[in-house]
């Protein structure tokens, strides 16, 4: 029943609407017959591997005699990689992404990294978020990129203990992060339904912005109130129970990535998600925390592709993971390695270009003991975003990038 | 409160607060002070401070009270939980600690070096170790940072989180040196000079050379000739054949250093909007500096200052979880030493309460520690903190039951009509900061409630009690009790 109370609820909704995210101010009604890329409703879920990620025991070339010198320890046994080409194979762990690619859906671009490569971690993490070697990083490429789809919607799933990334930020309406459904909800303790509205309203109204210093601390604070109380209505309205068409593992990646896939399912217009795993720093004792690493993500990856195809999503969704940078080539004293430059990346989903995008960095030519890059990671979100999302990358990225060839001509 | 930015005068900035008309010693004041320099403000502690005026109330902070029986249980309850290396109470224990601590500065600014120096059980898994660590901060939270830094460079706990027991002489480790650089004293990019960078990809490599040969025996950190590389090495300028602690004397060499702790430590205790300008830290990095890095004075020198109790940095920071979770606490006069069981508060429930929040001790996300600030909320924590605000304040939540009960609160303070409680919580909360339209509905809501039909099984009394435990949570989910 529509009370004329639901009226007014509504009304100040839309007297907020510019800081309202994106879902709840609009149904399932997309755009699906204009030919424009990002017009099929594309998603993107972007994965960040936290540490830097051994790039050179991801995908390896295991026919250099070099890969084996420069890791005596570390190196894995040839006949368990699983082979991309003759020569490039996956790590033996990710059999989840070797089942993709015989899917037609892995692309990996290979040498990927930037010029005058940081190696801290946070420097390094904020250039790749910001898509930017500025001095001064503020605003994050996903969260300009949605300044030009308004109509999308964007969740960060969050770990505990995980802020949310530079990468979100710079959008038009905060992005949400959220953990799991059930917590997403403000409880009250109340004697009866109209205690209850009572205390709700009060609460509720006291988020309104106050002030118009729209830079200030509780303009922040009201503004992410507001923002959350509305979400968590329209949230807990979605179906609680979520019945995935093939088995997610036990991670928390997978966790991630399933409640990705409810919210896709939840007709929200859910296009773009943010996910990270952390562990990735590996600087001693490496083999088996790695191996673990990459079988955690590769099988919560495979999975996820799975029960999104099986859903027919398959040429609508677009993972990508990167990482802030790959390790030295040769391995330290410690059984692990330090802190590198170049890597591979990894894109998911029935429209991407199928195997190796570009070769393997030289294994001999190092820049001072670190692999080199020859596709700068911005031309991997050009891609994207031009071909992907349909948004302007050079006003994202804030110039040209030639798109890394990734996608498989329409 | 304004936060636009404003030139500040760095000379008045640093120089002690005196009273004025125009800067009174006021209940806002107090607060902030209690919330910056501990964990929030009981309501004696607010009213003994208003009373004692800002020069006692600093001192009492300063300096704390010494407590022989909490001394002797900390001893007690971090050895079981060492010996049995049990990580998942680490938190708990703490909490336990900023609770009890007769000088709660300490462990606020404990805090602070277990943030700078952030290390993770989640790698080190050895419980020892990390409360090892943590007593090494404490000992020198208030104590000299030159000490802290070389004592922290051969703390087993550090020593494993970033893999210093495997750097050996001809294999040097690069973890340790490049976070000691960047993280722990000098910073990427120079503060005053913004163009210039502190330091090398080769200054890490090199100094990591000299922290090659330190392992750990028994837990105790032990050097192996043998293992070490004393070649020469050309850090910072510096040739020498450097050994860890002339790594760690010339980081401190370094003007750089100075600016970037002092910096660190304005964002922490004074605010995190108000731009902490190279200019604006000047006189504090230079004191800092000459006084051979006296970070007691450093502290005291802050928190008497008229910068520290102006309106421009009056909330203007976020509350971190443990801020927020203790100030409630604290408000609430939640007892650990209760005679009567029922009544005992633990920290275990508000541990894990602290993790959906983001903030589980013991285990920061990196050795970069919390991002604090905005980072903190969003929104999945900015409604666990709500949710934990109502387990708090309600009493049907089995974790905390009546051991934080709002209702028993205001009958100890005789707080008995609606209007002498709505003043009683938002004095203590926030200190009066409320816009008279969220006090105005706030108000109504109580006069309402008292005309609202209640469940028939429930005594007047019981209505009563749920109306002033729901004012409490309600008066807790103010955008600004958020704000520090």
């Amino acid at each position: 029943m529509f009370t004329r109370r639901d009226f007014l609820k509504r009304s100040s909704l839309v007297a907020l609407g510019s800081s309202m995210p994106a879902f709840l101010g609009r149904t399932a009604a997309w755009a699906q017959n204009s030919e424009r890329p990002g017009a099929r409703d594309t998603i993107l879920v972007v994965v960040q591997l936290t540490g830097g990620n051994d790039g050179l025991n991801t995908v390896i070339p295991f026919t250099d005699d070099n890969y084996a010198r420069l890791r005596p320890t570390l190196r894995q046994p040839r006949e368990q990689i699983h082979r991309i080409t003759d020569a490039i194979g996956l790590h033996p762990a990710m059999n989840g992404l070797k089942q993709v690619l015989d899917d037609n859906s892995l692309c990996v671009v290979q040498g990927v990294g930037y010029p005058n490569p940081s190696q801290s971690h946070f420097r390094s993490m904020d250039i790749w978020q910001a898509a930017s070697t500025s001095r001064e990083l503020n605003e994050g490429w996903v969260g300009k990129a949605l300044r030009h789809v308004p109509a999308a919607s964007s969740f960060h799933l969050a770990n505990q203990n995980e802020a949310a990334p530079l990468a979100l930020t710079g959008s038009p309406v905060r992005v949400p992060s959220i953990t799991s459904l059930q917590d997403f909800q403000l409880r009250l303790e109340a004697s009866g339904s109209a205690d209850r509205r009572a205390q709700q309203g009060i609460i509720e109204s006291a988020a309104n912005p106050t002030s118009n210093q729209s830079s200030s601390l509780l303009d922040f604070v009201q503004r992410t109130a507001v923002n959350t109380y509305a979400s968590s209505r329209r949230l807990q309205e979605i179906g609680r129970t979520y019945e995935p068409r093939v088995p997610y593992p036990a991670s928390g990646l997978a966790n991630h990535l399933r409640l990705a896939a409810q919210l896709i399912d939840g007709g929200l217009g859910a296009r773009l998600f943010y996910v990270s795993i952390d562990g990735f720093d590996t600087h001693a004792g490496q083999a088996g925390t790695h191996t673990n690493l990459l079988r955690e993500v590769s099988d919560a990856i495979s999975a996820f592709y799975r029960d999104l195809a099986a859903r027919g999503h398959r040429d609508r969704i677009l993972i990508m993971t990167f990482s802030e940078f790959g390790r030295r080539a040769r391995e330290n004293g410690s059984r692990g390695t330090d802190h590198g430059s170049a890597a591979p990346m990894f894109l998911v989903g029935g429209r991407v270009r199928t195997g190796l995008v570009g070769a393997h960095p030289s294994l001999t030519e190092l820049e001072d003991g670190n692999l080199r890059h020859h596709t700068d990671f911005r031309q991997v979100y050009a891609a994207i975003l031009d071909r992907w999302l349909g948004v302007p990358s050079r006003q994202v990225l804030g110039q040209a990038f030639e798109p890394a060839d990734v996608f498989r001509q329409a | 409160m304004p936060d636009t930015p404003q030139a500040i005068d760095p000379r008045w900035a640093w120089e002690r607060y005196r009273p004025t008309d125009a800067a009174p010693w006021d209940i806002k004041r107090v607060g902030h002070l209690y919330r910056r320099a501990a964990f929030g403000a009981s309501w004696q502690e607010l009213e003994a401070a208003l009373r004692d005026g800002p020069e006692r109330t600093i001192d009492n902070l300063l300096r704390g009270r010494a407590d022989r029986d909490a001394d002797e249980l900390w001893t007690l309850l971090s050895r079981g939980t060492s010996q049995a290396n049990n990580g998942e109470q680490l938190p708990a224990l703490w909490l336990y600690r900023m609770l009890q601590s007769p000088h709660p500065l300490r462990e606020k600014m404990t805090l602070f070096w277990h943030n700078h120096f952030a290390t993770s059980n989640a790698k080190v898994r050895n419980a020892g170790y990390m409360i090892g660590q943590y007593e090494l901060s404490r000992r020198h939270a208030l104590g000299s940072f030159r000490t802290l830094l070389q004592e922290m460079s051969h703390d087993p706990a550090m020593m494993v989180w970033l893999d210093t027991t495997q750097s050996r002489r001809g294999q040097p480790n690069e973890n340790y040196a490049r976070e000691l650089m960047e993280l722990f004293s000098l910073g990427i990019n120079n503060i005053r000079r913004p163009a210039e960078r502190n330091y090398t990809e080769q200054d890490i490599r090199e100094a990591a050379r000299a922290f090659t040969g330190w392992s750990l025996q028994n837990g105790q950190a032990v050097f192996r000739e043998n293992e070490h590389d004393d070649g020469e090495k050309n850090v910072l300028g510096q040739r020498g054949r450097w050994q860890s602690r002339d790594i760690v004397r010339i980081c401190l060499e370094q003007e750089a250093t100075s600016f970037f702790i002092v910096r660190k430590l304005f964002r922490f205790l004074v605010s995190e909007t108000v731009p902490a300008t190279a200019e604006l830290l000047t006189p504090l990095a230079r004191q800092f500096r000459e006084s051979d890095y006296d970070f007691a004075a450093l502290v005291e020198r802050v928190l008497r200052s008229n910068l520290f109790f102006s309106a421009q940095v009056h909330r203007t920071r976020i509350k971190a979880p443990v801020d927020f979770a203790l100030g409630i606490v604290r408000g609430l006069e939640g007892h650990l030493e209760d005679a009567n069981p029922q009544h005992r508060l633990g920290t275990t429930a508000l541990a894990s309460a602290l993790d959906g929040l983001g903030q589980k001790l013991f285990y920061p996300p990196s050795v970069a520690g919390w991002d604090g600030g905005r980072a903190w909320l969003n929104g999945q924590t900015f409604l666990l903190r709500q949710n934990l605000a109502l387990a708090l304040t309600s009493t049907t939540d089995d974790r905390f039951g009546r051991r934080t009960d709002p209702a028993a609160r205001v009958r100890r303070h005789h707080r008995g009509t609606d209007a002498a409680q709505v003043d009683f919580f938002v004095r203590l909360f926030l200190q009066n900061d409320v816009p008279a339209s969220a006090r105005t509905r706030i108000t109504d809501y109580m006069k309402n409630a008292a005309s609202r039909s209640y469940p028939a099984f429930w005594t007047s009394e019981d209505a009563a009690d749920h109306r002033t435990r729901a004012l409490a949570h309600m008066v807790l989910c103010l955008p600004e009790f958020q704000l520090d």
